[in-house]
């Protein structure tokens, strides 16, 4: 019997090994693989006593819990003559003490314990985020709350952040492609509080208690959610949140001024700066879409075939078939809020400028007379589908994103629909979606260089408008 | 009821496991041919990275290939004999034709206003016209086209002084698409495209280094800093350097370096080991193996003196200070580390507090080690001065820090931070495939163990106050030292 099974091993160990020999090496191109079935990880939602939204997901690999306070708040809530003004708030929450602690001792503690916690206000959000190991948790989620909730706004650290931010401003020249990109959003936001930018006087106009008045505007809590990831014990959890985010006296209503959408005016431009530089930098664009527009899907499709690949038709001809760069792309960035804008991007050498413009706009152009290939449609869409779980590689984008869905409306099916609806898209329905978004005669052109050594004048693309980059910077 | 149960069990085996130290969760493996496999199981998500690492990068190149490690690294994307060609026995005649011509015109171009200009111009429509003849065999991007169509994410290579790393991640059951992919590119790969790649290169030379004042002192700054040891020439080349490289350059450094036995496989995710080694083996099993790279022989003499370095630009000022040092995992590299946080590592170190918080000198400062760790290289600052302060101002203050470092021992607590914050990374780092390819092939390419991981916390445990002052008072000298500043062109001074 022993001697039986032990054959029986044999004979299967023989199989095994003939069948790994015998097993042929697979061409790439017909090569068949194994199911694989991809669930999106869901994560928990539940409300505190308060009334705050949170979502969990419990994931014990890491010792480690990782959280993010979404705030609704942003940088469209400043005026232009305060403009820095979000931005010293998300930062001096965190670097001017908080709950009566100096911000000495806060980051003696927090990085004693090897935590952090971070602040920042974005153009349509702040956040406020907390790593740490478990061990730790409870006591850096007490710094988390005073920093999101009871920051001190040190003196001595706003002055320290604004002389770092008129620094920022000082060297805002120094790099032509900061100038390009930041040009750029300016003339396509003209107008709109997304377009204005940080000057020398908004920053040293602004006031501690303006910077108190903004955090206690918005920072409340009924106006945020959060995501909390990692090794947590769900009951534990919920009572030191509870605890921590408990509602206090009745506030005042929450008034949250509306913010109209940037005025949808499409006419060209052509700005020039001029660096002494061997290389150009080319950025174009105009405004383009919210999440809104049922085109989103098609307009994702467009994306990847344009510029969004390195088999796009901008890499493969500008870079690939014609090394006049090393970087080239498009993108539509989707607004989520407010609506986003469509660039198109690169440098290259100053002798092959307007080549390359010109080249960047036909390219962009044909999408919008003619439809894409099969095989481009098909390979954009099998990219999107088939990469779609690498949005949900850890517990914590898990749940950022799950936040995220929420604080901006999303529908709740979006991500269960997404990859059905990438899948439906047509080429006509491309097609469609380029003539509408796309107006390469409306382009937004800024160029960066050295115009003297451009292959043809710049004049030839429009009338062109000569940035002063000379800063007027105020005597200390 | 019975299926309730089970995935209780389940979860109580998976949380146990998670308390799994790095030792216990990697599995080694290593072919007869030197190729080392280094395997995490992780089932976070259905997916997998997959890292090769040649240990061969642009330390390695001679002086008339200088560039060649990250041109071919660009070159290694355009196909093999049976990707990303249509019918390479047609496109090969091409191609052979295609590099002479090329040879012949990079030559009479290197005799400069001494060449011919009508030979030239006769070699570069020759070149063009026969360029365009192999496009017709060219599938382009045809190894990118594959892995995105399967869903492959973060396909890219890079090059550094010590190494040259390709890597991918893929949903989990198409690790197979990488072995057959990979092995075929170390075994078959055809360098087609070559001067159109070389002048993408170029363009990436004017961008990362020609139009940015800040990277073009840094290159200045770091070839200052070595006059003997390939360390100190840029890893993209110098301009004349990339003009001169040829596609038989790339392919002898090729055939010379990319071997099984100078690679290292990291690979991490949602796998079974057993079935990855099999794969690998089955695929990449039958390669030779090659020789290996041998050591840099240079060794960097004795600086003996300070070095300053300036570079007059458009831009405000910046300021670079470097201090040779040993390479890594020798005993005064733990203490580097060490400085190096104490130093400049977060809110609470020296640097911050004192030149960004309390002087105010600097509107931000750093500390790291640069440009490679194989070989003995530089602990560098880096810190931008804040107006009206002057780059003296913020080197005389960095000065002050190093100073005290040499005369007053660190304190406990200073210490033990870095312990903690050692114990946090340490968690953390398990917590991405790609991060954990990434250093497990790094450390183990650049140590020699990706062991160094787990091994340095005892180290840097056990190094003293008295260890800290001294390294300061060894390293941290005048004659020891370069300092690169940008002055503003046109500016006050």
């Amino acid at each position: 019997m022993r001697l039986l099974l032990s054959s029986v091993c044999f004979f299967l160990f023989l199989l095994v090994s003939l069948a790994t020999a015998a097993e042929p090496l697979s061409n790439p191109r017909s090569m068949k693989f194994p199911e694989l079935t991809f669930k999106i990880p869901q994560a928990e939602r539940v409300l505190l006593d308060c009334g705050m939204p949170v979502y969990l997901l419990r994931d014990t690999e890491l010792p480690i819990i990782n959280m993010t306070a979404m705030v609704r708040t942003g940088s469209v809530y400043e005026t232009a003559e305060k403009a820095g003004l979000s931005s010293m708030v998300g930062s001096v929450m965190r670097s001017g003490g908080a709950g009566g602690m100096s911000p000495e001792d806060m980051d003696d503690e927090l990085e004693f314990m090897a935590s952090a916690v971070e602040s920042s206000i974005g153009s349509d959000m702040g956040t406020v985020s907390l790593t740490t190991l478990k061990k730790n948790f409870n006591r850096t989620l007490q710094i988390f709350s005073d920093v999101l909730l009871r920051p001190d706004f040190s003196e001595k650290r706003i002055e320290v952040f604004r002389r770092q931010m008129i620094e920022y401003l000082r060297r805002q020249n120094d790099d032509p492609k900061e100038i390009a990109e930041r040009e750029l959003d300016r003339t396509i936001y003209a107008g709109h509080p997304l377009g204005d930018i940080e000057t020398f006087q908004s920053v040293n106009s602004i006031k501690r208690s303006e910077l108190i008045d903004f955090h206690n505007r918005f920072y409340r809590l009924d106006n945020m959610l959060l995501a909390v990831s990692g090794d947590f014990d769900k009951t534990t959890l919920l009572r030191e949140l509870n605890e921590r985010f408990k509602a206090g006296k009745k506030q005042p209503a929450l008034i949250t001024p509306e913010i109209a959408q940037p005025k949808q005016e499409f006419s060209s431009e052509v700005i020039y700066g001029k660096k002494d530089v061997n290389q150009t930098v080319i950025r174009m664009g105009h405004l383009g879409l919210t999440k809104d527009s049922p085109d989103i899907y098609a307009i994702r499709i467009l994306d990847y075939i344009l510029g969004g690949s390195f088999t796009s038709r901008l890499t493969t001809e500008i870079r690939t078939n014609q090394g006049l760069a090393y970087s080239v792309s498009s993108r539509f960035d989707i607004g989520r809020r407010f609506t986003g804008r469509f660039i198109a991007e690169t440098e290259t050498k100053a002798e092959s400028t307007s080549r390359t413009i010109n080249l960047m706009k036909n390219i962009i152009t044909d999408l919008t007379i003619n439809e894409v290939t099969d095989a481009e449609l098909n390979a954009a869409r099998e990219y999107m589908i088939n990469s779609f779980m690498f949005g949900f590689t850890s517990p914590s984008s898990i749940v950022s994103q799950r936040a995220r869905l929420e604080y901006y409306g999303y529908p709740v099916d979006y991500l269960d629909k997404y990859r059905d609806n990438i899948a439906r898209v047509t080429k006509a329905e491309v097609l469609a979606a380029a003539k509408k978004h796309l107006r390469p005669d409306a382009f937004k052109l800024v160029v960066i260089g050295d115009k003297a050594k451009f292959d043809k004048p710049l004049e030839t693309v429009g009338k062109v408008r000569e940035l002063d980059l000379k800063l007027d910077i105020p005597k200390q | 009821m019975k299926y309730f149960l089970s995935i209780v069990a389940v979860l109580l085996i998976s949380s146990n496991l998670c308390a799994a130290t790095l030792e216990e969760k990697v599995v080694e493996h290593t072919m007869k041919n030197g190729m080392k496999l280094l395997m995490v199981e992780r089932h976070t998500s259905p997916t997998v990275s997959a890292w090769i690492r040649f240990k061969v990068g642009s330390v390695d190149e001679r002086s008339d290939e200088r560039g060649i490690a990250h041109l071919l690294e660009h070159m290694l994307f355009k196909g093999t004999t049976t990707l990303g060609t249509n019918d390479y026995a047609s496109e090969k005649p091409i191609l052979d034709a295609i590099e002479a011509t090329a040879l012949e015109l990079t030559a009479e171009k290197a005799k400069r206003e001494k060449g011919s200009a009508e030979k030239l111009a006769s070699l570069e429509k020759r070149l063009s016209s026969l360029e365009a003849d192999a496009a017709k065999y060219v599938i382009k991007d045809e190894f990118f086209e594959l892995y995105s169509k399967n869903g492959g994410v973060g396909y890219n290579a890079f090059t550094s002084r010590d190494g040259t790393t390709y890597l991918i991640s893929l949903p989990s059951n198409k690790l197979e698409l990488w072995a057959a992919i990979e092995s075929d590119r170390l075994q078959n790969a055809v360098l087609r495209e070559f001067y159109t790649e070389r002048a993408v290169v170029m363009e990436e030379r004017r961008r990362s280094y020609d139009a940015n004042p800040e990277s073009k002192l840094w290159e200045t700054f770091v070839a200052s800093s070595f006059l003997t040891h390939s360390y100190g020439q840029p890893t993209i080349g110098w301009m004349s350097d990339i003009e001169n490289l040829t596609r038989t350059k790339a392919e002898q450094f090729f055939h010379n370096y990319y071997a099984p036995n100078n690679a290292i496989v990291g690979i991490v995710g949602d796998i079974d080991t057993k079935k990855a080694i099999e794969l690998v083996e089955r695929y990449f099993g039958g390669i030779k193996p090659g020789k290996d790279v041998p050591p840099v022989t240079a060794v960097e003499p004795e600086q003996m003196g300070e070095r300053r370095i300036e570079l007059l630009a458009e831009s405000e000022p910046t300021l670079i200070i470097g201090f040779h040092k040993p390479a890594i995992a020798t005993p005064d590299d733990y203490v580097f580390d060490v400085i190096n946080m104490i130093l400049g590592s977060g809110r609470t170190s020296r640097f911050y507090k004192k030149l960004v918080i309390e002087q105010q000198v600097a509107s931000d400062i750093g500390a790291f080690d640069a440009p490679g760790s194989r070989y003995p290289g530089l602990f560098v600052v880096s810190a931008n001065p804040r107006a009206p302060h002057t780059v003296k101002e913020v080197e005389d203050a960095v000065q002050t820090e190093l100073e005290l470092l040499k005369t007053t021992p660190v304190a406990e607590r200073d210490l033990q931070r870095i312990l903690n914050k050692i114990e946090y990374e340490e968690a953390r780092r398990m917590g991405t495939n790609g991060g954990l390819a990434r250093n497990l092939t790094e450390y183990e390419a650049t140590t020699g163990s990706w062991r160094y991981m787990t091994e340095n916390r005892d180290k840097i445990a056990g190094v003293t106050p008295a260890d800290i002052m001294r390294v300061a008072k060894k390293y941290f000298t005048r004659e020891n030292r370069t300092v690169g500043f940008i002055t503003k062109k046109g500016g006050d001074k």
